[in-house]
């Protein structure tokens, strides 16, 4: 006979309830529609197959460190495909080979307006304009400031789950809330 | 109604950032139909390949003059049981091996016999490698 601690219904309704916000997270991190849903299913799946005999209370935390480090795979397999690409041309210039994606991504964000689908509304607009600046966070700020205040977890579980120091996560909150208000008062929006 | 300010307090950060978070809620509840159900059928892959745990069972129930007694389930799985599958094995190998090694003993006892006889012997062992000596002993052997 086999039984879970949790049952199926339970981890389906986790996953049905933190789907949503998962793939918005992937979205602001890697800006397309086919990589975060392939970042989330991934991220689904390895929850389910190693951690499904879990309680349930823990599987916020644990999705939460799955989703991040689905992320960074992918930014790493982005860094080497970019590796690849620029070994075998000429055109591109080879003095940013060593960067890394994490820490160049948010410069270069500013053409891509596919996060805002709904323009014609006024509130859909400011939605666009929230999430696109959110996109624009460094992506540890916007790690920390999204677990922090939308997944509802505390300085420790963001710490665990980032896998660095509380006091990272609260100054990683700090700017990115610091840096989000000024945007949003640059462009005249108060929430 | 929040403004910012480069200096933000703590209080009025998490403000700040819960009311974002709220527009985000907002937003994701507003994704795409075709997300939506790419989301809903990745979730229930997802959930059919759920890690599950193996629980140990009873495989019968013994009753009998009011009383009733659990038997079998999981344990034959127990590390006893298979060491007790393995048991005729281990039982096998180790009396070829006690064969193999008394064949080898006595066969080396027989020659050992045979080199004390010869060696024994007052007739020199070299001398059963001249032909002249073995056919006498053939010709003596046949009178």
């Amino acid at each position: 006979m086999e039984r879970a601690l949790s049952s199926r219904l339970d981890l389906s309704n986790f996953l049905a309830g933190a789907e949503r916000r998962a793939f918005k997270q992937a979205m602001f991190a890697v800006r397309n529609e086919d990589s975060a849903l392939d970042i989330v299913q991934d991220a689904m799946m390895r929850l389910a197959e190693k951690y499904g005999d879990r309680e349930a209370n823990e599987w916020p935390l644990l999705f939460q460190r799955i989703l991040q480090n689905a992320i960074r795979d992918f930014y790493r397999r982005s860094k080497v495909r970019s590796l690849w690409t620029v070994l075998f041309s000429s055109l591109t210039p080879t003095d940013d080979d060593d960067e890394d994606p994490l820490e160049t991504l948010a410069t270069d964000v500013g053409s891509d307006d596919s996060t805002t689908p709904h323009r014609n509304a006024e509130r859909m607009q400011l939605l666009g304009i929230i999430e696109k600046e959110i996109s624009r966070l460094p992506p540890r700020q916007r790690e920390a400031f999204l677990m922090r205040y939308w997944e509802d977890m505390d300085v420790a579980e963001t710490a665990a789950a980032m896998g660095c120091s509380q006091g990272s996560v609260k100054t990683h909150c700090s700017r990115a809330i610091q840096a989000l208000g000024k945007a949003l008062s640059a462009k005249g929006i108060r929430l | 109604m929040k403004t910012f300010d480069s200096t933000l307090s703590d209080g009025f950060q998490d403000q700040l950032g819960l009311a974002i978070a709220a527009r985000l809620s907002e937003s994701a509840q507003n994704l795409p139909n075709d997300i939506s159900e790419r989301l809903k059928a990745a979730r229930m892959q997802a959930v059919a390949k759920r890690k599950v745990v193996k629980l140990q069972s009873a495989s019968s129930v013994n009753a009998g003059m009011g009383t009733a007694t659990l038997t079998g389930g999981d344990l034959g799985n127990s590390i006893w049981t298979r060491l007790g599958s393995l048991l005729p094995l281990l039982v096998l190998i180790a009396g070829l091996l006690t064969i193999a090694i008394v064949q080898e003993q006595r066969r080396v006892d027989e020659l050992a016999a045979v080199d004390t006889e010869l060696l024994a012997d007052d007739l020199p062992p070299a001398a059963y490698t001249d032909p002249g000596f073995l056919h006498f002993l053939n010709t003596t052997r046949r009178e």
